[in-house]
């Protein structure tokens, strides 16, 4: 007995160690090769280049931290080696689908992160709630699974080509609306993914999944549809489908935040967080921003796993408080404007996005608005000194610039040898009715308008339930 | 009329609830003490039925307990026979393994999600930005007025649904019969027995949730019943539960006897062989005691003082670990109020924390400090929030975000060291200050001094306490854990799950008062020396370390405190290596266990606990009771009237008890009465958690806090056996005055032996309605070295 456990206590170290080793020795390669990855094909079938050296070194980076985190958190946990094994599986399924550049390589192994996620959600078959929230995801992925094949086999049929690089290169001499279909095929399938509305509703059930595995859910498969849009772009620019992930990706980011609002469950306040960041990550594709989408999808990983592992820490003592409005002073919006300005300014300086009149304008409002948000708080509190008012607005905008930036531009020269990632698209009316409609949604969020209505309560308390059948099912 | 039928009926079918703690104040009470004045087995039956849950240990465990000795086989034979069961202890096994209790579909699925749904919104206490609508309402009221955009019900209007929530249930009861509401309700409130659990706890604690957002009984099953019948979900379920065959439990029953008694008999060869350390305690001078100190009860203070006591002239104490003080203290840090004594004992005194002479300005400059990081969380809350600074946020920070994540990952006992460093704690400048609790005049200053000496006094009786050391410590204690919902679960019990280190402070202080030495030496036999000196400190369980709050310890003692310290540290280093199992870098180990965020097992609270030993430290010292037992000091010479046992059996024991019955049964059936498994726990409303995608929240301890592995047992399941050193007369004289701790031992809850001092150390054994039974002593020791137990038995009736 003790034998056994110390056996696979070994065993658990070596690989964890080997995912860790991995890890660094991909980064060491990212970087001492860096800005030159050379490329690396094996025929047809397989293709390397640095943004498949990218999505490698994150991916392994949270592999091995899972693996870590969960060493004592599933210690004794019965289906512990079964967790380790999906894991894995789920792991080197993304590392191949990246890779891949044969369509079958694409589908076989798009579909086989689905479906080692749903079995990580359904780990305890000794649980009935988690066998159902099984099935219930795995629906979801075969369904989107279904819709990629459509699409991709769909273009492969029409360009005669079997290879992703041959059907892009073809993409534009086969009839638009078999274009169009299969960049509509290849959305949904994207977007059941990243459990953007009206497909949500998976994610808010698979909390049966243990801790890690959500974090590595919530860090490395919603977010796979950002890597699927990346690789396919010249399809949805063909296709001309790029407004529909703006509109689909934007709405979902509003709603979704305040969905979030009303969430008294920390895992699906989490899981409500990450639908609007991942309509967000959509909303940039449909900007033509996929650089931006992949730096997104890698920070918002960082972000997320943190606070899905350190989830266990919102237990409190807590009162009651009342909403206090406090009122800002002129002097204070000078300096909110200013700050806004400045951020703004250093943000395009720092990336090189929005300088210009084109799509990218959008994601620099949010950036001055953030800035703005962040300088607002800070100089109405009461608390901090007029030292600590002034300096503290700077520093955090600035190091937070600088420390995307850094991505965002090793991102984007990782992906440099890759067709239509970083096009600006031209500022369209529709694309200025949504920055309004955001800014609409800024505000109701902002003023509180939103908690003078408790229909709007009921309804998103409603659509962010999870499937009944995975909740209190069975009588223990 | 009907009204006063149904208010009667709910408060009758409520008795059966139990209560569910929040876990930032989790108190292991008994999830049964609604049942508590029927028989152990009648109400583990009545359970059983209305929650579907297992009562007793499973096959799996008795056959591992079987099999590493716990249960002595030739005991568990001799119970069988007794009963008629001759076959082999294996077959019997086999019987219980083939009984196995099935899940089965919850025909009331609809019914609870959505019931559950709008009772997480209504109860949240601050984890949502956006609160419920109309929340102050209470709840009944305001979910009316969302019931009509609920399309998970069939449509409805405003004018559909009753104004109150008595009005609904006249409706929704006006088809069944006045005798049946007791089971109506019953069955409804069991359904979801950790919320109702929680509606429990908030009428009784008066939290201030609770005054600002009132809900009861009646809204819930208005509001449950409503839905129900809105719904057409059967409203009066028949025939639910389904138990155990008898033939099977009544074998569970046996081998669970059979497992205390073989325990029983393990404490009791160990009692019976420190008859001469009995005799020669009273020789020992105390004249070369460097040290004495006094720790908690709790199961885990037995190392720790073990490991003290051989490190030097030091001894110990056992003590509840709210040293007597019956208070609720206000945390300075966040302006709120706890209570930090026993649940069962209402609060008199109201501690806070005012600043040490010459430090007001250090203070402030730690309340400015405290009020920065009050803004940091506001501020990140606010940006993670809002639109659309959500989104910059996560791009502006997700680098430090992974950078965090390995470095807590990777590193945490480093990180732990650091943390510790950095942070300064308000005990070094401040003091506690004692006030009544609601004295309306805001004037009312001090108490009394004749309160002070009182609960200086009843300490020192408490623990039949004859000569003081120059330094004397109170050691509370606290745990340290990462990203643990549970945490409080491992604090200290006596204190209602708060660490246990201001109300040693207190006592220390109280202590320390001259004009209160003074009256002890006048009016009661108690001499401080002018020398010795009282100092608050806490022990810290995750790591073994004792911290001492020792910032007034005036020059004099400054040697051999540092001498003190430098013991404990070896303690610590011992103590550790002893309880984590390795030789080596102990310490770093305990502390990578306290700040490891991927830790489920940060240290094992009070699992084990088995037996109460209320007595002499001469009584155990020296032997390893592998943290299974409560100890309290307790000196039967000095306490002439009984008065102090009397305390300790109404008090100390009853918490114990409490203790014990929550490990009990968070063990038998986890899902049920405990926690479930740690890995999957969804935090509801900052104060629960709920498994995996919601439903009811749970009420006991995780599995992780019980079970060395998902099949592995850490913890026995057993019923606490009380051993109390005094004169049996003395004892019976208690029972007979206290008619509700007589009733916990005839409906077996506990058990009780005495061991009697009067007639050379004989140990009886509480049965029934007041009957003693004592193996004849002699050929008992016989026995025990031929491994035969017969017992013959001498009945002692009252």
């Amino acid at each position: 007995m003790i034998s056994k456990h110390t056996q696979f206590e070994t065993t658990l170290n070596i690989i964890t160690k080997i995912q860790w080793l991995l890890f660094i020795g991909m980064l060491s390669y990212l970087l001492i090769n860096y800005p030159n990855i050379p490329e690396w094909h094996y025929g047809n079938v397989l293709r390397i280049n640095g943004f498949t050296l990218l999505i490698w070194t994150v991916v392994t980076f949270f592999s091995a931290l899972i693996s870590s985190y969960g060493k004592n958190y599933l210690k004794g946990f019965k289906y512990h080696s079964k967790f380790i094994a999906l894991s894995l599986g789920f792991t080197l399924s993304i590392m191949v689908f990246v890779m891949a550049n044969h369509i079958g390589g694409l589908i076989v192994f798009w579909m086989l992160m689905g479906f080692f996620m749903s079995k990580l959600i359904g780990i305890n078959a000794s649980w009935g709630e988690a066998k159902e929230a099984l099935k219930y995801t795995l629906k979801y992925f075969l369904t989107g699974s279904l819709f990629l094949s459509i699409g991709l086999i769909l273009l492969a049929f029409y360009t005669k080509e079997i290879t992703l690089n041959g059907i892009i290169s073809k993409v534009n001499e086969i009839p638009y609306y078999i274009t169009l279909i299969s960049g509509l095929c290849i959305i949904t399938a994207a977007i059941i993914q990243s459990a953007i509305y009206p497909f949500h509703r998976w994610l808010l059930s698979a909390m049966t999944a243990p801790t890690p595995a959500s974090a590595l859910m919530h860090a490395g498969f919603v977010n796979g549809s950002g890597i699927l849009l990346t690789l396919l772009s010249p399809i949805l620019f063909a296709s001309n489908t790029l407004i529909i992930l703006f509109i689909i990706g934007g709405l979902t980011a509003v709603i979704a935040q305040f969905t979030k609002l009303l969430q008294v469950n920390v895992k699906q306040k989490l899981a409500c967080s990450t639908i609007a960041q991942m309509g967000f990550m959509i909303m940039q594709c449909g900007l033509g921003f996929f650089n931006a989408a992949v730096v997104h999808l890698i920070l918002h990983g960082f972000y997320k796993a943190y606070l899905f592992l350190s989830s266990g820490e919102n237990i409190a003592h807590s009162k009651p408080q009342n909403q206090s409005n406090i009122t800002i002073k002129p002097l204070q919006i000078i300096v909110v404007l200013l700050y806004s300005a400045v951020g703004t300014f250093l943000f395009g300086y720092l990336t090189g996005k929005g300088i210009h009149l084109n799509s990218g304008l959008f994601l620099t409002l949010i950036v001055a608005i953030t800035v703005g948000q962040v300088t607002y708080n800070i100089v109405k509190e009461p608390s901090l000194s007029v030292f600590q008012k002034t300096v503290l607005p700077p520093v955090l905008f600035i190091s937070g610039m600088v420390a995307y930036a850094l991505m965002y531009n090793g991102v984007t020269t990782l992906m440099s040898d890759m067709p239509l990632v970083a096009v600006p698209l031209s500022v369209s009316p529709i694309e200025i009715t949504f920055g309004i409609i955001f800014l609409i949604g800024f505000f109701i969020m902002k003023l509180g308008i939103y908690r003078n209505h408790p229909w709007i309560y009921a309804k998103l308390l409603n659509i962010s339930q999870p499937n009944k059948k995975t909740v209190l099912m069975y009588k223990s | 009329m009907i009204n006063q039928i149904i208010q009667k009926s709910i408060e009758e079918a409520s008795q059966v609830i139990g209560k569910t703690w929040p876990l930032h104040a989790f108190v292991t009470s008994n999830p049964l003490s609604g049942y508590e004045q029927k028989s152990f087995k009648e109400a583990t039956k009545q359970a059983e039925k209305l929650l579907n849950a297992k009562v007793f240990p499973e096959a799996a465990i008795f056959s591992e307990a079987l099999q590493k000795k716990y249960i002595d086989r030739k005991e568990l034979i001799a119970l069988l026979k007794e009963n008629q069961l001759l076959d082999t202890p294996e077959e019997y096994l086999e019987q219980m393994a083939l009984y196995k209790k099935n899940a089965k579909i919850n025909n009331h699925n609809v019914l609870d999600n959505i019931t559950a749904k709008w009772l997480a919104a209504f109860m949240d206490e601050g984890l949502a930005e956006w609160e419920m609508p109309n929340r102050q309402e209470g709840f009944y009221k305001a979910w009316r007025k969302l019931a009509i955009y609920d399309n998970e019900i069939p449509k409805t209007t405003i004018a559909d649904i009753p104004k109150t929530s008595n009005e609904a249930l006249e409706i929704v009861l006006k088809d069944y019969e006045e005798e049946d509401y007791i089971k109506i309700f019953t069955f409804h409130l069991a359904a979801l027995p950790g919320w109702t659990g929680y509606i429990n706890y908030r009428i009784s604690s008066e939290s201030k949730w609770q005054e600002e957002y009132p809900i009861s009984l009646n809204d819930y099953l208005a509001v449950r019943l409503w839905i129900a019948k809105k719904i057409k979900a059967s409203i009066f379920p028949k025939n639910e539960g389904i138990t155990t065959p008898s033939s099977i439990s009544k074998i569970q029953y046996i081998w669970l006897k059979a497992w205390e008694k073989s325990w029983q008999n393990e404490l009791k060869l160990l009692l019976e062989g420190q008859q001469t350390a009995l005799q020669d305690s009273d020789d020992e001078t105390t004249n070369s005691l460097e040290a004495q100190m006094v720790f908690c009860i709790d199961t885990r203070s037995e190392l720790i003082r073990r490991h003290i006591e051989n490190k030097g002239q030091y001894e110990t104490f056992g003590y509840a670990g709210f040293f007597g003080i019956a208070m609720d203290y206000e945390d300075m840090n966040n302006g709120l109020t706890k209570k930090s004594c026993p649940p069962i004992v209402n609060s008199a005194y109201h501690v806070s924390e005012k600043p040490k002479a010459n430090h007001s300005e250090k203070v402030i400059k730690y309340k400015q400090h405290k009020e920065t990081l009050k803004f940091k969380d506001y501020f990140l809350k606010r940006m993670k929030n809002m639109l659309p600074s959500a989104f910059g946020y996560v791009e502006g920070s997700g680098l430090f975000y992974g950078i965090s994540l390995t470095a807590r990952t990777l590193l945490p006992s480093q990180l732990y060291k650091v943390n510790k460093e950095q942070t300064t704690t308000h005990e070094t400048l401040c003091e506690p200050e004692i006030k009544k609790t609601c004295s309306t005049d805001h004037l009312d200053l001090d108490i009394p001094l004749a309160e002070k000496v009182s609960i200086v006094k009843s300490a020192f009786d408490l623990m039949g306490w004859q000569k003081f050391a120059p330094i004397v410590l109170f050691v509370g204690h606290g745990s340290h854990s990462a990203n643990n919902p549970f945490g409080s679960s491992l604090d200290c019990g006596a204190c209602a799950a708060s660490p246990g280190r201001h109300n040693a402070r207190m006592l220390a202080k109280l202590a320390n008062l001259k004009e209160v030495r003074e009256a002890l030496k006048d009016h009661h036999h108690f001499n401080i020396p002018d020398n010795t000196i009282f100092i608050g400190s806490e022990h810290n369980t995750t790591t073994d370390e004792i911290v001492l709050f020792d910032s007034e310890v005036p020059a004099s003692h400054k040697n051999e405190l540092q001498n003190l310290k430098i013991d404990l540290k070896k303690a610590q280093e011992t103590a550790t290596q002893e309880r984590l199992g390795i030789a080596n870098n102990s310490v770093k180990f305990a502390h990578k266990k306290a700040n490891n965020w991927g830790e489920t097992r940060p240290e094992w609270g009070l699992a084990k606990n088995a037996g109460f030993i209320v007595g002499p430290r001469s009584l155990t010292q020296n032997h390893n009771l592998g943290g299974r037992c409560f100890l309290h000091s307790y000196n039967w010479e000095s306490d002439k009237t009984g008065k102090a046992l009397e305390g300790i059996m109404q008090g100390a024991m009853v918490v114990t008890q409490w203790i014990n019955n929550h490990y009990y049964f968070s063990t038998v059936d986890n899902n049920v009465f405990g926690g479930g498994t740690k890995i999957t726990h969804n935090i509801t409303g900052k104060f629960g958690v709920v498994q995996g995608n919601g439903g009811d929240i749970k009420m006991g301890l995780p599995l992780q806090s019980l079970m060395q592995s998902d099949s592995e047992m850490h913890h026995q399941p057993l019923r606490l056996s009380v051993v109390i050193h005094a004169p049996l007369d003395r004892v019976i004289n208690i029972l007979e005055r206290n008619e509700k701790i007589k009733s916990l031992l005839d409906n077996e809850w506990i058990y009780l032996m005495i061991m009697d001092p009067l007639t050379d150390n004989t140990i009886y054994t509480y049965s029934k309605n007041m009957n003693w039974k004592t193996a004849n002593k002699k050929a008992s020791k016989k026995e025990a070295t031929k491994s035969i137990i017969v017992e013959s038995e001498v009945e002692v009736t009252m």
